[in-house]
């Protein structure tokens, strides 16, 4: 089996020690989840304890993740799939080709040549549009995965099955679970975090909540800028006026404790305001960059002419902070460009072309700076869009959605760089070779950071519910 | 009798112990929980449902359960026969009565933990009790008997202590336990919190200054029973409780998925459920008119307005998800029926139906076979909007119109009859036929409504009646004479125009490229369902709703070539959609003459006969009975023509004046989405779940066999939604009341009687009480399933009334207060505290009903289907029962303090401590907002009195008068606060910035958002 366990069950007895200890140990990491699974049982006392602190199951590679999430689906046959009988087919019927499936549009074109050319890079000599000149730098830390295929072809289902495992609404993002499974290093500062970079994906908000998880495993949501986070900001006018605000406050409460004598849930709820303060202090300071250095700025794109590939920029140094500071999982949505988000339906060129400008330098620059310092080796960089989008065209000049093949890459802890998994068939249009789900991606990413996909399960409608739901394998060929 | 499931089926020995008395009889029950080491010491009669099935559902049933796809060994240890047979081996896994001869305790003490059960990979352990109650058990006898939740409660048991006062009753219950347990009851609360408890949880706002006052200064022996009934009949009980139930039925007001559409008059049905709730309508009536409210034998007709009630009952079926263009409709669909049949099992039975969607349910009596069952009863039932404003009094004027029409045919017939004896009735010899449509080979006649009737087609509503046009009297406007009498067309005119109707074809598979409708009409549609998919439009769907906009006939063609081999039905009907919420102009009607579906080209007509017919006294008698042909109408309108019948009725106005008045009384003009019938459909079984992969037989429509009654009426036509109710209702289901009683009791208590509310099967956890639930059960019953009386009998209880403090030894053993020893501290829910807020700053607006306040957006709340304007900060002061519910953009303070994202069946809530919580009570505007209305109010009541002024702030907020020390307490920090604004001591009372920074903190206590 190799599942060692890292750290034996605490019997009922020490959980209850630990719970029991009131201020400043349990009740007040449970506020972002530290401790998490114990904490789910302080909240839900007769389920099972036997589960208790089981994670991490193995010996964790990563410590956290970074989320690149390309929103609307970029084309791979354009970007790390390219399919030189594109070129040659370029303007025939499709029909006459393969056998093609209903899609979202209904508007199929002909075969469609990708607009861009493609070169080798790196040692291992991983083929790269011109899309991103600057990832293609990072080559050899990256694996590849070509063989990727969705459940789903709408933008709605497939973005909540890619951040749930589940494509309708309601289950609890990756997210969550991460935090729910392995809790937060970082007590002032949520264990999930989702930086808005100006786009939220169809399905809104709901791809980033706890679903029946408790709400304190669900997103933070960040903007970069002066106001980060909802309701971060003081709004007394008068120096000093909130501590005497909160002082009070807590006299009193202490009070009610005394004379309630009990009421865990009473004291944590104080606590909460303990960590509620510091956050004041701890969210605002994340987005000041003053002290990151004009290099380490720039190697971000935050000089760049484009105020997009600024913000996204800005977005990753962001990201870079949050991780450094033990934030567990944090997402980076795109920025807003002029053509919409990744789903270039028609003019395939510009928008494609807009939005990769927008991410490419800043990726590059996340990826070289945690590899600088050191927070490569355990921090795990996820890359990818929704689904995919078809080889022919929609129309003339767009790409509709494919959910049969799609590329997405991963980078950093535990992940084998240089590697090029799975493959498409000649026109990437299909997998034909390590298809890899989505439930696939979720169960290894789990698996680098230290949980059995298969044993991080919370009791719902009478189920034990996974992330992977009842699939999920671990793609071992990425792994170093 | 209820038929037993098979997996409960009972071996005859054992048969006596299987009937119903079990848990009344249950005395020696000792709370069990899995792995548990401090566990009591083992029972001395060891009982299946409490001690045994536990053990073997949480660690055996995986892969020794009701399951057979993930069988082992060919062994199930979830019924009885199956744990006694012959195994391969030759050995029985459970001897009864002999623990050393069954190869189960062989083999759950193995020595080699590669033999050891539960088997090593599974990751599960029994523990020494576990063991050890397993033995007993066998030892004993190894008693079988069905899950505690499918035995119904004993009703014998139930008379026996049926003389004592309820309230008495359930006291005695409690103390039983906390007696066991050498508990002590905690005394009674103070009457402070007493009447803040009451208040919050029966209407979820805070008790006023003056009612607080009044319950003090009553001594009477009552003081607090008339407290209690002030509060139940108060109009904010139902806006409290209706909100309860609005989390059990996912309730939302837009559609989510990429647009978040709007779920049109979804308000109508939360509007409707307040009322139900102030009313006390019975929770049977309440569930009929949910699961079939548009078919009542007896309609539930409003007092006041005079609305059909019982029909906004169905929008609870069309509160789910809504996607507007899946590229696999049929996926779509089986995704909206599984979640039609998840809400409604775990709204009215807590069962976990949905999980036999790929399998037979792993640990509950439910196979695949029932989950697709009752998937073809919500197959058999279409979407629909409906009339909210149908009256009793519109239903009238129909039946009234159609005695004035009848009343005109016969004047008319009358004369006729009398002229005919004039007439040959020899013209033709020819029988009656109808006009025919070309039937070429590639050629379908889909209806043909030239006819009398509507051709197996279902009209809904009043526009298109139950008859064609044909036969129907038409007088000349100016001189009121005959003109003639119409041919046949179905109508959505035939009363006036702007009636709501529509017109529905029978289900059918797309097999030719095209489907053709002749017809006119004025914004009108046509739309072709398929897959009961109705979010129709671009990209892929727009062909499949048009609109007609014609005043002559018109041939409107569909091209379904991408969809042949589906399953469609036809709509047509007045009005139309625009971003999917329907519209009726009073000027909208539509007229069709026949639907025909074809390969290539549209079909011509055969002329009609021109043959007349023979017997001219037949075809007005005919005709006068509305039973005529179309060839007897055009006898009779030649001989009209040719005056050999006469046209000229002057008797006819003052009733032809009559029927206009009726008319116009029937115009529809406000909807909301619910369910009606459709054609009934039997689904086939969906292997693994996979709708690409059908079984050969399909399964007859019906509901779980492990709980219906073997007498019930087996579905013959229709959807079978009314033998669904019936069998929920059924007065020996054992679920249905037990379930709502305890719905009820976790309001109240915080916690069920069974604790996971929603799921009473075997993954459900036990009941604490279960006497006391099934004494509640038939409770409820015999008081003919009043919910205000239930909640009566349960909040006029000692165990109720006790206060907060937890003796120490209930802090020792009970620490989750299981046993009730006394009342648990409760955070108020999100509502609560936001409408407390709204109530004790004195910004609260008490008007009921009504469409949705728009939801405040922030910056914060981006995406697609964003609104285009933000609502009040404050959502106008109306409670939060009337904010709008968008899936996509939800307010956030409600979900951060745990309102439960609509999407299943959520009867409990979590309850959550995160910093966000504590960030909008810091520094949310509208919580600053509410501050600053309140500091107001206390400045401009002149009191210069500091002492009284904190006393009014306390009570208001937190019902009580503040102790001397919490005075001096705040007369300091309000100094403080009055330093740090610059406010000179004179100015103080005057001073807004020092007022809302005080009432702002008090907002910010606990005790304020807790129940102590």
């Amino acid at each position: 089996m190799g599942n060692h366990k890292i750290h034996k069950p605490l019997t009922r007895r020490e959980m209850l020690g630990i719970c029991k200890g009131g201020f400043g140990s349990l009740a007040f990491l449970s506020l972002f989840g530290g401790v998490s699974t114990a904490c789910k049982q302080l909240s839900d006392p007769s389920s099972t304890l036997a589960q208790l602190a089981q994670t991490p199951n193995y010996m964790p590679k990563a410590k956290n993740v970074i989320f690149l999430y390309m929103d609307g689906g970029v084309s791979q046959v354009d970007s790390f799939d390219p399919k030189p009988r594109l070129e040659k087919e370029n303007g025939e019927d499709p029909n006459k080709k393969f056998k093609v499936d209903a899609t979202q549009f209904g508007n199929v074109g002909k075969i469609l040549k990708s607009p861009w050319k493609f070169k080798q890079y790196g040692e291992c000599g991983m083929p790269v549009s011109e899309l991103f000149p600057h990832i293609a730098t990072c080559v050899d830390d990256i694996a590849l995965v070509r063989s990727m295929v969705s459940n789903f072809p709408e933008h709605t289902n497939a973005n909540y099955f890619l951040h749930t495992g589940s494509g309708i609404q309601g289950r609890p993002s990756m997210g969550a679970w991460v935090t729910y499974g392995l809790g937060s290093e970082n007590n002032n500062l949520p264990g999930y975090v989702v930086l808005d970079g100006g786009l939220i994906p169809p399905g809104g908000l709901d791809n980033f909540k706890s679903g029946f998880l408790p709400a304190s495993y669900q997103a933070s949501i960040l903007k970069a800028g002066p106001v980060p986070l909802a309701n971060i900001t003081p709004q007394e006018l008068v120096e000093g006026l909130q501590n005497q605000k909160l002082a009070f406050i807590k006299q009193m409460d202490n009070s009610l404790i005394g004379n309630l004598g009990h009421a865990d849930a009473v004291e944590s709820a104080i606590s909460n305001y303990e960590l509620a303060y510091k956050m004041q202090s701890s969210v605002p300071e994340l987005t000041e960059f003053s002290s990151e250095s004009d290099a380490t700025q720039k190697l971000y794109g935050m000089q760049s002419d484009d105020p997009h590939t600024r913000s996204y920029g800005a977005q990753c140094l962001l990201a870079r902070r949050l991780i450094e500071r033990g934030v567990r999982f944090v997402e980076v949505t795109c920025p807003k460009v002029k053509a919409d988000r990744w789903d270039q339906h028609g003019g395939l060129k510009d928008g494609h072309e807009r939005n990769a400008h927008a991410v490419d330098q800043p990726i590059a620059g996340l990826l070289k700076d945690l590899k600088s310092r050191g927070l490569m080796e355990e921090t795990l960089v996820i890359w990818t869009g929704e689904f995919g989008r078809t080889p022919f065209a929609q129309g003339s000049d767009g790409r509709d959605h494919n959910p049969s093949a799609f590329s997405m890459w991963m980078a950093g802890a535990g992940i084998k760089g240089g590697t090029i998994y799975g493959k498409t068939d000649d026109y990437g249009y299909r997998v034909i070779e390590n298809e890899v789900s989505v439930h696939d991606i979720h169960a290894t990413m789990l698996h680098l950071l230290g949980v059995n996909h298969e044993r991080l399960t919370f009791r719902f409608g009478g189920r034990d519910i996974r992330l992977t739901d009842v699939h999920g394998h671990i793609v071992h060929d990425i792994l170093a | 009798m209820m038929r037993l499931y098979n997996h409960f089926r009972i071996k005859d020995k054992h048969k006596k112990q299987a009937r119903p008395t079990v848990i009344f009889c249950l005395i020696a029950f000792t709370l069990f929980r899995c792995g548990n080491e401090y566990s009591a010491s083992i029972p001395e009669k060891v009982d299946f449902n409490f001690h045994v099935r536990p053990i073997l559902v949480q660690k055996c049933y995986l892969c020794h359960g009701p399951d057979p796809s993930s069988r082992e060994a060919g062994l199930r240890l979830d019924t009885f026969e199956g744990a006694t047979a012959l195994l391969e081996k030759g050995t029985r896994a459970i001897v009864p009565g002999h623990a050393e001869k069954s190869e189960l305790v062989h083999r759950i003490t193995h020595e080699d933990p590669d033999l050891r059960m539960p088997a090593i990979e599974s990751n599960m352990e029994l523990s020494e009790y576990e063991i050890a109650v397993l033995k007993k058990w066998i030892d004993q006898g190894t008693e079988w008997k069905p899950h505690w939740a499918f035995i119904a409660p004993d009703r014998e048991a139930f008379q026996k202590v049926d003389n004592e006062e309820p309230i008495h009753q359930i006291d005695n219950f409690i103390l039983d336990k906390i007696e066991q347990q050498g508990l002590e009851p905690a005394p009674q609360a103070d009457k402070n919190a007493l009447i803040r408890r009451v208040s919050y949880l029966l209407t979820g706002l805070p008790p006023t200054p003056e009612k607080i006052n009044q319950f003090i200064a009553d001594q009477s022996p009552d003081a607090y029973e008339k407290v209690v009934d002030h509060y139940l009949n108060s109009s904010a009980f139902g806006e409290r409780w209706a909100r309860h139930w609005m989390d059990v039925v996912r309730y939302a007001e837009t559609k989510g998925h990429e647009f978040d559409y709007t779920i049109p008059g979804a308000w109508k049905y939360r509007d409707y459920l307040i009322r139900a709730f102030n009313e006390d309508v019975p929770y049977d009536l309440l569930v009929r008119e949910h699961l079939a409210g548009d078919m009542m034998d007896s309609i539930r007709w409003n007092k006041e307005t005079g609305f059909n009630e019982s029909q906004l009952g169905t929008a609870f079926y069309a509160m789910g998800e809504g996607t507007h263009s899946p590229v696999d409709i049929r996926k779509d669909e089986a995704d909206r029926i599984d979640n039609m049949i998840d809400v409604t099992t775990k709204t009215f039975q807590a069962l976990t139906v949905s999980c036999a969607r790929c399998h037979d349910h792993k640990f509950d009596p439910i196979p695949t076979a029932d989950y697709y069952a009752m998937y073809g009863v919500m197959e058999s039932s279409r979407f629909s909007q409906r009339p909210a404003n149908l009256t009793f009094e519109k239903v009238e004027n129909v039946t009234e119109i159609a005695a004035v029409s009848d009343a005109l045919k016969n004047m008319v017939a009358g004369q006729w009859l009398k002229e005919s004896t004039t007439v040959s009735t020899k013209v033709s010899a020819k029988s009656p036929k109808a006009p025919e449509i070309a039937s070429h080979p590639g050629y379908e006649v889909m209806a043909d409504f030239r006819n009398g009737d509507l051709d197996g087609w279902k009209s809904e509503g009043y526009a298109f009646g139950q008859q064609t046009t044909l036969g129907e009297l038409i007088f000349d406007k100016k001189n009121k004479n005959l003109l003639k009498i119409a041919d046949g067309k179905a109508s959505s005119q035939q009363l006036t125009k702007g009636i709501y109707g529509a017109l529905r074809s029978p289900n059918f598979t797309i097999d030719k490229n095209f489907i053709g409708v002749k017809a006119m009409g004025e914004n009108a549609t046509v739309r072709i369902i398929i897959d009961n998919f109705q979010l129709i439009q671009n990209p892929i769907y727009g062909e499949l709703d048009k609109k007609i906009n014609s005043k002559v006939w018109k041939n409107i063609k569909f091209n379904l070539s991408p969809w042949k081999g589906h399953k469609a039905y036809i709509e047509i009907l007045p009005g139309t959609f625009k971003k999917h919420v329907y519209q009726l102009p009073e000027n909208a009607f539509v007229d069709v003459e026949y639907v025909v579906a074809f390969e290539k080209e549209w079909p011509s007509l055969k002329n009609s006969s021109n043959a007349e017919i023979t017997n001219v006294r037949q075809a007005i008698e005919d005709w006068a009975n509305n039973k005529c042909s179309p060839q007897q109408v055009k006898t009779l309108n030649n001989l009209l023509n040719k005056k050999i019948l006469s046209g000229h009725f002057p008797e006819a106005n003052p009733l032809l004046k009559k029927k206009k008045l009726l008319a116009q009384h029937l115009v529809d003009s406000t909807f909301f989405m619910g369910i009606s019938e459709g054609f009934g459909i039997n689904s086939p079984v969906f292997n693994r779940g996979n709708h690409n992969d059908l079984s050969k037989e399909a399964v007859s429509r019906g509901f779980l066999s492990a709980i219906t009654s073997e007498n019930a009426p087996v579905v013959s036509t229709g959807s079978g939604r009314i033998e669904l109710v019936d069998a929920i209702l059924d007065p020996d289901n054992p679920l249905t009341s037990r379930v709502m009683v305890n719905r009820i009791w976790h309001h109240l208590f915080g916690r069920g009687i069974v604790e996971t509310v929603d799921n009473f099967g075997l993954q459900g956890k036990l009941p604490t009480h279960p006497q006391l639930l099934d004494y509640l059960a038939l409770r409820f019953q015999e008081d003919k399933w009043s919910i205000k009386k239930m909640i009566r009998h349960i909040v006029m209880t000692k165990a109720f009334k006790r206060s907060v403090s937890a003796g120490s030894r209930a802090q020792k053993i009970d620490p989750n207060n299981l046993w009730l020893s006394h009342f648990p501290v409760r955070r108020l829910e999100s509502e609560a505290i936001r409408d407390g807020l709204l109530m004790v700053a004195g910004n609260f607006n008490p008007e009921m009903y009504g469409p949705p306040v728009p939801v405040h957006l922030t910056e914060f709340m981006q995406g697609r289907g964003r609104p285009g304007t933000s609502g009040p900060i404050d959502g106008d002061g109306k409670r939060s029962i009337y904010q709008e519910v968008r899936r996509n953009f939800m307010q956030p303070m409600m979900l951060i303090f745990d309102r439960p994202i609509p999407f299943s069946t959520f009867g409990k809530r979590n309850v959550t401590n995160v910093p966000a919580q504590s960030l909008i009570l810091m520094n949310d505007p509208f919580v600053l907002q509410q501050a600053e209305i309140m500091a107001k109010d206390i400045i401009s009541q002149n009191n210069k009195n500091i002492d009284t002024r904190l006393e009014y702030i306390y009570i208001k907020a937190l019902g009580r008068e503040p102790e001397q020390a919490e005075l001096e307490q705040a007369k300091t920090f309000i100094n403080t606060l009055a330093k740090s604004h610059d406010i000179k001591e004179d100015d103080v009372l005057d001073s807004l910035d020092v007022w809302k920074d005080y009432c702002h903190s008090v907002f910010n206590l606990k005790e304020f958002i807790y129940l102590i």
